[in-house]
């Protein structure tokens, strides 16, 4: 059957058979042209993401290597990689790299104070303050006493069991509760980091190795102040490679 | 004379141990709503120990006012 060469005069019913010519070039051509596609896309792509995949491994591993094996106990003031410790504005995926509180020297001044106040009863039998008063008193004004003593140890613990200095891989993070009904929690991203700054300064921190790290960020918070805090010089050096894979990822336009 | 200033004085004793368990009732309520809204930011292994450790502070709290109630 003679058939038009010009495909627009073909009337939608005619049936259309291709030559076997035609199949054999489709068929032989094709399939180099698809394996010659996925030999380019083979070629092409791995070494695109490879190498920077590595790079920043490199960094991560780096910071591996830095931070671990320093957490002695999960009452730490340094944690890191913490596998229990999570925050409520965490992405599902988003890594912590390390959480902070303050040093643990920061604690001895309220610990002492519970301590004296734990004995300060035992002193009465010396200084008789309450003797004026009969014995069922007393008793209901030291069980108060101990009560009291009791919240101001609590109180100390939980601000700083919960004020929180937290690194992720997209982040960092301090949260801050000033009293018992306040609260701060500033954010800013790795890559919005400018200038970080420590400062260690008096016997205890330069004998225990803790201080102050001011860190200037592009965000709206322009600086976080995390006091007090363990191994300052460690936690730069974290901050510095973390910026480093952030740099490297904004190089290959892979900004999360 | 030195015997009403006993009085006064154990009756001021009372109302102020009193009063005082009464306000330290009020603070720990408000510790038991602090320790929950810092555990809901903050998630670690002893959490739940410290929102433990505060209900058993409200439950002493109370405690001690129906003792000076009842004492005193």
């Amino acid at each position: 059957m003679p058939r038009s060469k010009d495909l627009d005069t073909i009337a939608p019913d005619d049936p259309i058979t291709p030559s076997p010519v035609e199949t054999a070039v489709t068929i032989n051509s094709s399939s180099p042209i698809k394996k010659k596609k996925k030999k380019i896309l083979s070629a092409e792509v791995p070494p695109s993401v490879e190498p920077n995949k590595s790079a920043n491994m490199k960094f991560r591993q780096k910071i591996y290597e830095m931070i671990d094996g320093k957490t002695a106990h999960s009452l730490s003031a340094f944690l890191a990689r913490p596998k229990v410790f999570t925050f409520d504005t965490r992405d599902d995926e988003e890594e912590i790299i390390l959480v902070l509180r303050r040093h643990w020297f920061t604690n001895v001044h309220w610990i002492l104070l519970f301590i004296f106040m734990l004995l300060a009863p035992a002193l009465l039998s010396f200084v008789p303050l309450l003797n004026f008063f009969p014995v069922r008193y007393q008793t209901v004004f030291i069980l108060f006493w101990y009560m009291i003593t009791f919240a101001i140890a609590f109180e100390h613990f939980l601000s700083w069991y919960f004020n929180v200095f937290i690194i992720t891989e997209e982040r960092v993070i301090d949260v801050d509760f000033y009293n018992m009904l306040s609260k701060k929690f500033s954010e800013a991203k790795i890559s919005m980091i400018q200038d970080v700054t420590s400062t260690q300064g008096g016997v205890s921190q330069t004998v225990f190795n803790y201080g102050t790290i001011l860190i200037q960020t592009a965000a709206e918070i322009p600086v976080i102040k995390i006091e007090l805090i363990p191994n300052p010089a460690l936690v730069i050096k974290v901050l510095q490679q973390m910026r480093g894979e952030e740099e490297q990822e904004t190089l290959e336009g892979r900004i999360k | 004379m030195i015997s009403q200033l006993n009085t006064l004085m154990l009756l001021a004793g009372k109302i102020f141990a009193i009063l005082g368990t009464i306000i330290y009732f009020i603070f720990s309520v408000v510790m038991v709503k602090q320790v929950a809204a810092m555990s809901q930011n903050v998630h670690d292994k002893f959490n739940g120990i410290l929102i433990a450790f505060s209900y058993l502070h409200l439950a002493f709290s109370l405690l001690l006012i129906l003792l000076a109630v009842i004492l005193l």
